[in-house]
């Protein structure tokens, strides 16, 4: 207040002023004179009253004068400087007299000298301090100056709180101290507070409050909390290094980094910003720095030594968080400051947590990337230990997986490859396996919809893993499954002891979790969750056609992967439902003794390992299969037929099939060459004399052959050929009458009139689908051993170095004859069944719509499964064909939106 | 148990015998479930060429008792018809499908008895005294009634909504 003002205030009571002005507003108050009294008797009851009134007033005048607090004269500027005058005897006495003499006060009416000191403070304070702390704190703060704005801060108050603190601690502090003697000892001795402890409290506290409303306390603690996760990362990257190889000095040095940082807690809690508010804001700080330690570099995903990163989580909390926490808290004098273990122990889960959730938000990318992301999949296994964890792994990874892998642009062999993962994955993470059951559901009924899961897995199980030629980026075989099959078989009987063997240390109680239909299967392996997509009915169905194509195809004359497979098969599917797989097997068995035993009895005249070049130990390939057939139980063998030259004549193998146990056959009918056909005849006798009245049919379609072409100017071997390709180029040999081409009577044609037959011809001669006819033929152009001399006229290419023009040709057809090479399984389709049965269909679906009317796709497709006698195997776009080809006809007519109805006349 | 097993037993009868139709179907017959329960039957006759009824397709319908095939099923017809053995709410009085039901018989061969029923009524035992009289004396008449009463199946399917 400057010195006008107090002349002013002097004269006139300034209310707004009243309780800084030293001086006494107005003249002393005398009292009153009661009713009845004389006025101004000096004896009046109230008389010491008076008196004590205006001592009292001029001892705060006194008082005050000393005390207030300097103002700058102008507003810009502020001192700091105490700039009292000298105390004398007068203010002593004024203020003892305040305090604790007479002049104390009584009753609450008067105001008390300390309470008009904090007052003073109070308004020098937002004069003074006030608008400079808001210039500082009115912006945001920038991230990159908040430790300088923390500390400017927190010197200004400090300063602040200085300046007020003297005074009171030196003149009002002694005085009050004079009290303490005063107060009983019990009480000292009990809540050892005394007067002057608590007066001094007091006014702290209320300047701290002063203090704190003068900042924005939202900033403040964002500014406060920013700076304390900074400290952390600063400090905890020392902490880290203590640990590692220090590449260089850290930017910032973490020692100076602490220290800095506790001054400015230390000073903060000095000038009262301490507290709750800091507290919080250093909860949350201390969630950020969690969040950052749990994705910094430190918790990466271990590739290397693919372990889980858990237990250096686990210490960073212990040996690394736990200690700043403490240490921050002791700093802001909280008394709480030391960490109890249970505290610990939260941390730890609360760390854990957020790092399992950030590994399942990947988890797919892990699963892909199995086995080398075993170190995520440990860290993700030790976070389903906590409450709710394996929820969320199961939503957030069904999620993922319906997002990135169920969606028609992944093939369904990569499909089965990542369900092998996701296997092997889950296996590790929850041996009991419920998890795996409720991510893989879905995956699972997408897999059932694939038409060609089954196709996939079956073959591939029968393929060797160590052929990878036949694995390709975008083949149909699946590497992971075939590779599994490798594997040995996993200990099926070990289960029952399970319950009892103490000292498996692996041992998990049974999973509460598990939806009422989880069933715990007793064999885990790989094989066994793909074996298990279908009903077994189906599945045994899908496996029948494949393993009857494979073993009519198979190399290998023990058959030890089909044997295999279908053991595997029996142990998890029970051995009840297999008996035609069995059947089948037997049947390629037995067909290599009854081989060898006709052989033997028939005293073959030709020696049999010339003709077999590449089945070094004797056995037989299998090249033409042809079907025996007893009227009930019947059986169809494939011979074996090396199909070569007159002059040693062919020997022939057969498949004998028990044709009730089979699926449905490829069935051309053909004549086979003479030869052959006579072979065929001797077989059949032997074979009869042999098994009694069993009856063979043979099935010319089926198996393979090798053939030896003696070209003029060259010989040339062809193995694995089809019989009715064989057929086709034996049809070139000379026929009676056509000696003069016969050479040698060995050899194809002669050199200048080669052997020719039109496409019509072959047709007649062999009784052969035209065609079939075709396709042998552009096989047979394709090895160069035909060439076409006119449209669907071929002839025989004796002499190569003639018609060197043919290369290209030859190259198309070969290519062509690939193609259509590719389509001839020993099975039929599923579409050659549907064309088959069309007419029976198409009356099933006429019956329908007369009886039920317009009735739409979807129903008509149940109304089949349910009703056709032996299933109906085929899908919505089968029916919509046959209907659409019914609309061609007439019958039908489609309504619109898939309902289709009878046409009416 | 006992039902249940009975019951497979009649769906499987009924799929086979739903199997052999549509193998041979039979001209102016067809025999289907009504919808997915295998025990109500839609079936239709065409009238045979020759008789008043030439050219009319008449809907029935099939109910089997668990028993069938040792039971008949119960035959209605649905679309009006003036017959001497057929009433108005589409009652059949047919042997076969009473006393002299058997076994062997199935929806194929009931389907042809109903069929030649319409070309040769048997007044001895009419259930429409009116039709069996007209028959025997006003044939002109008959066939008139037999128009009048008649419903296509379209007509029939726009009264049943």
């Amino acid at each position: 207040m400057d010195h006008r003002s107090r002349v002013f205030a002097s004269v006139f009571a300034v209310p707004s002023l009243s309780h800084t002005t030293p001086t006494p507003i107005a003249t002393p108050d005398l009292g009153y004179t009661a009713l009845g009294q004389s006025f101004g008797s000096p004896f009046v009851a109230n008389a010491t009253g008076q008196h004590r009134a205006v001592k009292r007033n001029l001892a705060w005048s006194t008082a005050t004068r000393f005390l207030s607090l300097p103002k700058s004269s102008n507003s810009g500027g502020v001192s700091f400087e105490i700039r009292q005058g000298l105390k004398t005897a007068d203010v002593e006495e004024a203020l003892r007299y305040l305090i604790t003499g007479d002049g104390k006060t009584e009753d609450g009416n008067e105001e008390s000298l300390l309470d008009w000191y904090t007052s003073e403070a109070r308004l020098h304070f937002a004069t003074a301090v006030r608008p400079i702390l808001e210039h500082l704190w009115e912006k945001e703060i920038k991230l990159s100056s908040t430790w300088s704005v923390l500390e400017e801060t927190q010197q200004i108050l400090q300063h602040a709180q200085d300046l007020y603190m003297q005074s009171f601690n030196d003149h009002l502090i002694p005085v009050i101290q004079q009290l303490d003697g005063s107060v009983p000892t019990i009480r000292r001795s009990k809540s050892a507070i005394s007067p002057s402890e608590s007066a001094n409290r007091k006014f702290r506290r209320d300047l701290h409050a002063v203090f704190a409303h003068s900042l924005p306390s939202q900033r403040l603690s964002k500014t406060l909390s920013y700076v304390l996760y900074d400290a952390g990362c600063a400090m905890f990257r020392l902490f880290i290094r203590q640990h590692e190889v220090q590449i260089g000095p850290p930017p910032e040095d973490p020692t100076a980094i602490r220290e800095r940082m506790i001054t400015v807690l230390d000073s903060l809690e000095r000038v009262g910003l301490g507290g709750d508010t800091a507290q919080k804001a250093f909860a949350h700080a201390m969630d950020r720095l969690m969040d950052t330690f749990i994705n910094s570099h430190y918790l990466k995903v271990d590739w290397y030594s693919q372990k889980s990163t858990v237990p250096h989580l686990r210490m960073w909390i212990k040996d690394g968080f736990c200690p700043f926490v403490e240490l921050v808290l002791a700093s802001l004098k909280s008394d709480t400051w030391r960490i109890q273990p249970t505290e610990l122990q939260q941390w730890q889960d609360m760390a854990l947590g957020r790092l399992g959730k950030a590994r399942v938000e990947t988890l797919f990318d892990f699963v892909i990337k199995w086995p080398k992301s075993m170190g995520a999949i440990q860290d993700i296994k030790e976070y389903l230990k906590l409450l709710n964890a394996k929820n969320n792994l199961t939503t957030a990874f069904r999620q993922q997986v319906a997002r990135r892998l169920l969606h028609p642009g992944a093939t369904t062999t990569w499909i089965l490859n990542v369900y092998i993962s996701i296997i092997h994955v889950f296996q590790t993470l929850e041996p009991k396996g419920v998890q795996l059951e409720r991510v893989a559901r879905p995956i699972r009924n997408y897999l059932k919809e694939r038409e060609d899961t089954g196709r996939i897995i079956i073959s591939s199980l029968l393929t060797d893993s160590n052929d990878r030629t036949k694995f390709g980026a975008g083949g149909e075989l699946s590497y992971e499954i075939a590779s599994e099959m490798q594997k040995p078989f996993a200990n099926f009987n070990q289960e029952e002891d399970e319950e009892l063997n103490w000292g498996d240390m692996n041992w998990q109680p049974a999973p509460t979790d598990a939806s009422p239909d989880f069933k715990k299967s007793k064999v885990e392996d790989v094989i066994w969750f793909l074996l298990t997509l279908w009903d077994r009915e189906e599945f045994i169905n899908e496996l029948k056609n494949i393993l009857g194509d494979h073993l009519l195809k198979a190399a290998d004359p023990e058959f030890e992967k089909e044997i295999r497979l279908l053991e595997l098969i029996k142990v998890r599917l029970g051995d009840d439902k297999l008996q035609a797989c069995e059947v089948m097997l037997r049947d390629v068995l037995d067909s290599k003794r009854i081989n060898a035993s006709i052989r033997a009895s028939g005293n073959s005249p030709q020696p049999q390992g010339l003709q077999l070049p590449r089945t070094p130990d004797g056995v037989p390939k299998t090249p033409e299969s042809y079907r025996l057939a007893k009227p009930s139980k019947a059986q169809l063998l494939p011979p074996s037929t090396p199909d070569s030259k007159p002059l040693q004549g062919p020997t022939l193998n057969a498949q004998i099939l028990s044709s009730f146990f089979w699926p449905s056959l490829r069935d051309d009918e053909f004549r086979v060459p003479a030869e052959i056909e006579a072979l065929q005849k001797d077989y059949e006798s032997r074979f009869e004399r042999i098994k009694g009245m069993r009856k063979l049919r043979w099935m010319n379609a089926l198996g393979d052959g090798s053939v030896t072409l003696d070209f003029e100017d060259r010989t040339e071997t062809f193995d694995k050929v089809f019989p009715w390709q064989v057929s086709v180029v034996y049809a070139f040999q000379p026929k009676p009458g056509e000696e003069w081409a016969a050479g040698k009577g060995k050899g194809k044609g002669k050199s200048n009139q080669a052997v020719t037959r039109n496409v019509q011809q072959l047709e007649e001669m062999l009784e052969m689908d035209e065609q079939l006819i075709r396709q042998a033929l552009s096989f047979w152009v394709g090895k160069s051993v035909l060439r076409e001399v006119s449209t669907d006229t071929y002839s025989v290419i004796e002499n190569k170095s003639s018609a060197p023009s043919d290369s290209a040709a030859a190259a198309a057809a070969e290519e062509l004859a690939e193609v259509q090479a590719q389509e001839q399984g020993a099975v039929r389709s599923q579409a050659d069944v549907l064309l088959e049965k069309k007419d029976i269909y198409q009356s099933f679906i006429m019956g329908m719509l007369t009886a039920q009317g317009n009735i739409p796709v979807m129903r008509i497709l149940m109304m089949m499964r349910m009703l056709v006698v032996g299933g109906f195997p085929f899908g919505e776009e089968e029916v919509k064909m046959l209907l659409e080809e019914m609309e061609t006809e007439g019958k039908v007519i489609g309504m619109g939106g898939d309902v289709w109805g009878i046409k009416k006349a | 148990m006992a039902t249940n097993g009975s019951s497979a037993t009649v769906a499987q009868r009924l799929q086979k015998e739903l199997m052999d139709l549509m193998l041979s179907p039979n001209p102016g017959l067809t025999a289907f479930p009504s919808d997915s329960n295998l025990l109500h039957w839609t079936a239709t006759i065409e009238g045979p060429a020759d008789t008043p009824y030439a050219s009319l397709t008449f809907k029935l319908t099939f109910e089997f008792a668990s028993t069938y095939p040792y039971t008949a099923p119960t035959v209605l017809f649905k679309t009006p018809i003036f017959h001497p053995n057929v009433d108005f709410s589409g009652r059949i009085c047919l042997d076969i499908l009473k006393e002299k039901w058997s076994a062997v018989y199935n929806v194929g061969s009931v389907l042809l008895s109903l069929q030649s029923l319409l070309g040769e009524p048997n007044n001895s035992s009419p259930l429409n005294g009116q039709a069996a009289e007209l028959w025997d004396n006003d044939p002109e008449e008959f066939k008139r009634l037999v128009l009048a009463r008649h419903k296509t199946p379209e007509e029939l399917d726009a009264e049943a909504l």
